[in-house]
């Protein structure tokens, strides 16, 4: 009997804890489905808003305007045909520097009187002979000058030695009367040569006047009045 | 009920007692089951209703409808995607008189403070009078709106509303058009596809046009730049892919801001490109010899035709600004742009051949585009005849748009075939126009070089961008004044297509009424006017199309050039 009770009380028990069970998983589904939705709003919240802000970038930075900043101020233009290159082998002419001799090992061509390379008896002993022999004659640099296109000038690189001299000679006079005559200016700059030149101006004005100038400050002094 | 028995075993009240219980027991059971039904039943009902709704349905906190993007009215935007028009939610700054509780004089001084394009006796009589709302302000800055939110009048209402707006202002504003206070298309796009930018349905979607924002602006800006230059009335230009039909810019000036499309002008409303019917002049010479060469009348481009200082036909005389005076080759007319050896290739091809070739292009309807501001073109009609036709050779006595023109030099020069322009970008959801053959493919290859020679050694050379292989065709007409044709008013124009060796895009473009000016030498030419703007926009625009300048390549110049006796001077 009582085995029989008990079992209705805990059967009615247990679709009580069931049901509650359901219901607290669907409970859990709505609330789940709940901040999803919110956090979907808050994306096309964020949408409207990316939309808005694009529109007002655009509008800011419409066309017209930039084109109007690059008239006044930034003066971009259309590049020109020769502007554009074929490919990285044109792009690589563009950028390569000017033809010069390189540094590290240039082409030392050695240019020793005929007569003294004749006395020399044999090309073993190189190393020590033309040292002696050259430094007999000459230095040795002098002898060595670097391979290039334009043709060594000994008379014109002689000459310079004897010209600079000269040419430091007369600039050296021209440098001392720049250098008194600013001294003078400086000090008969406010006094003499200005009056001389006012007295001018002030002789010819009135001729100059006369031809039609003073027609000018009339009219302001009257704008003035 | 029944009938009183004579009873045997009992006696017959007591046993009608019992029965009666009985059955008046029975009956009330069974109301009470029925009631117990109809409860249970109701009770049933709810429940299943609210394990429906716990399963199913939806909970208290949702927002429908409001997190909706879909615009108020869709969105146009360039081939490119960059917004054209928008819809964006404004502040509207409203007036409700009988709502005001304030003192009325002093919200009138604050009114006119704040908004001062009305002084404050007007606010004042606004808000004495009996109108039930007033709109102060559409499109209300946002600093105009927390300052009068500040004012705390329950009276001035402030509301959102959709508002269209155009964020590149007057970038195409003729293509794009505008809308009315309402929100209804009237010109343009706007006009053209009123119902599907309005359709719940479709929307969303914005409409992609073929239009490309670098492209048009660069349009505008040089072409503005000539029309303030030249003092002209007004300008209009047309570029195209020649291929696809595909206008990638059309504009027509003076300038409309559509955000304010009220206050422009009926000048400035009115879509030269497409609504405008002009006399293209020279511009149509080359209609003339393709279509004398597709016809065999013209063989060769050495083709000699006799061109005296002036030619006399029908009663009319004809001439040229630069004379020839000997025999000229087809290479020479066009070069030198002559009236009179067109007006002779013209009247050699006669007037049914002319005509159905123009009916062929489209030249005799309506320009083929989706905006509705379309012109009508103007014909010689019942009046077509030897006379007419030699002028219409020459581009006069017929006035057509200069979409039209443009539609005409694509046909010309993307292999012969007509294809209608169109304003949308072509793609998936919007294939290119169906065409039809007008020209063979070997005339239109035998016009680059002539086109080309035009603007190398003829009328047309200061149109040449360095590397960009241009050709094309400089037009200067007279105007109608007063019912005469005067020489001190002109329409210049010039169409070209580039790169001539491989044709990938037409651009017209039209100046009405340009002045001379001092370094034009006092001629107000095309050559002089409307040519350099095609030099400088294409040698802006040509990089961002893809077509790489190359002073290496040109169209097959040895058609023409055999056939030129001399350089031409100017």
């Amino acid at each position: 009997m009582s085995a029989r009770g008990f079992g209705s009380v805990l059967s009615a028990g247990a679709v009580v804890g069931a049901a509650l069970g359901f219901y607290l998983v669907s409970l859990r589904v709505a609330s789940e489905r709940a901040s999803l939705e919110e956090v979907e709003t808050r994306i096309a919240m964020t949408q409207r808003d990316i939309r808005l802000l694009q529109t007002e970038i655009g509008t800011r930075g419409r066309l017209a305007q930039l084109e109007r900043w690059n008239v006044r101020f930034i003066r971009l233009s259309a590049p020109n045909a020769d502007q554009f290159v074929d490919g990285g082998f044109q792009l690589a002419t563009l950028v390569a520097p000017q033809q010069k001799p390189a540094i590290e090992a240039p082409v030392v061509l050695a240019s020793a009187p005929v007569a003294d390379q004749a006395t020399q008896p044999t090309l073993t002993g190189d190393a020590d002979v033309p040292d002696a022999s050259s430094h007999a004659s000459r230095p040795v640099s002098e002898m060595m000058h670097v391979a290039s296109y334009s043709l060594p000038e000994k008379p014109a690189a002689a000459k310079p030695t004897e010209s600079r001299p000269i040419t430091v000679s007369t600039a050296k006079p021209m440098k001392a009367a720049a250098a008194t005559k600013p001294v003078k200016s400086a000090t008969a700059d406010p006094l003499s040569p200005l009056p001389g030149t006012k007295a001018k101006a002030k002789g010819t004005a009135p001729a100059a006047s006369a031809a039609g100038i003073s027609s000018k400050p009339q009219p302001k002094d009257s704008v003035t009045d | 009920m029944n009938a009183p028995t004579p009873a045997l075993v009992a006696r017959p009240e007591r046993l009608r007692l019992v029965g009666q219980r009985r059955q008046i027991l029975a009956l009330m059971h069974q109301r009470l089951m029925f009631g117990m039904l109809v409860y249970g039943g109701i009770i049933a009902i709810i429940a299943l209703r609210l394990i429906y709704l716990a399963a199913f349905g939806d909970h208290a906190g949702r927002k429908g409808g409001e997190i909706d993007l879909t615009p108020e009215r869709g969105d146009i935007v360039d081939r490119d995607g960059q917004a054209l028009a928008r819809t964006i939610d404004a502040w509207t700054i409203g007036l409700q008189p009988s709502k005001v509780i304030g003192n009325r004089l002093d919200l009138a001084r604050k009114m006119a403070e704040l908004m001062p394009e009305k002084d404050a006796a007007a606010y004042l009589a606004m808000l004495r009078s009996n109108h039930s709302f007033y709109y102060l302000r559409r499109r209300a800055p946002p600093g105009l709106v927390s300052a009068i939110n500040a004012l705390g009048e329950p009276g001035l209402a402030l509301e959102r509303e959709p508002d269209r707006l155009y964020p590149q202002t007057s970038l195409a504003a003729h293509v794009v058009g505008f809308t009315d206070v309402d929100g209804k298309g009237n010109a343009g796009i706007e006009r053209a596809f009123d119902e599907q930018l309005r359709d719940p349905a479709r929307r969303g979607q914005p409409i992609v046009l073929s239009i490309s924002s670098r492209i048009q602006q660069a349009l505008e800006h040089e072409l503005n730049e000539a029309m303030t230059h030249f003092s002209a009335i007004g300008a209009a230009g047309v570029i195209m892919d020649i291929h696809s039909g595909e206008i990638l810019a059309m504009t027509s000036l003076p300038q409309l801001n559509p955000n304010a499309a009220g206050q422009g002008t009926p000048e400035a409303r009115f879509n030269r490109a497409t609504l405008g019917v002009y006399e293209l002049g020279s511009t149509f010479k080359p209609f003339t010899v393709a279509m004398a060469m597709d016809s065999g009348v013209v063989k060769s481009m050495g083709q000699m035709y006799p061109c005296p200082d002036a030619l006399h036909a029908f009663g009319h005389t004809i001439t040229d600004t630069h004379p020839f005076g000997r025999a000229c080759s087809v290479s020479e007319i066009m070069m030198r742009s002559s009236n009179i050896g067109t007006a002779q290739i013209a009247a050699q091809l006669g007037k049914p051949r002319q005509e159905a070739f123009l009916r062929k292009m489209g030249f005799l309807d309506k320009v083929n585009v989706e905006l509705m501001e379309r012109g009508r073109t103007l014909t010689p009609g019942s009046r077509w005849g030897p006379f007419e036709t030699m002028t219409v050779g020459f581009g006069h006595a017929i006035a057509v748009t200069p979409l039209h023109l443009a539609t005409g030099y694509a046909t010309l020069f993307n292999g012969g075939i007509y294809r209608p322009a169109t304003l949308l970008k072509v793609g998936r959801d919007h294939p290119a126009g169906k065409g039809h053959r007008v020209f063979t493919e070997e005339t239109s290859y035998k016009m680059r070089a002539l086109l080309r020679l035009v603007v190398t050694n003829g009328t047309g050379k200061k149109a040449d961008a360095p590397g960009y292989r241009i050709g094309g065709k400089t037009g200067t007409a007279e105007k109608i004044v007063g019912g005469r044709y005067t020489s001190a008013a002109v329409v210049t124009s010039f169409a070209g297509v580039f790169p001539m060796d491989e044709p990938r895009y037409v651009i017209v473009v039209m100046l009405d009424d340009p002045k001379a000016t001092a370094e034009t030498y006092g001629f107000h030419t095309a050559g002089w006017n409307v040519a350099p703007v095609v030099s400088k926009t294409v040698s802006r625009i040509a990089p961002m199309l893809g077509v790489r300048p190359d002073m290496n390549r040109e169209p097959n110049m040895a058609e023409v050039l055999p056939f030129v006796q001399e350089k031409a001077e100017q």
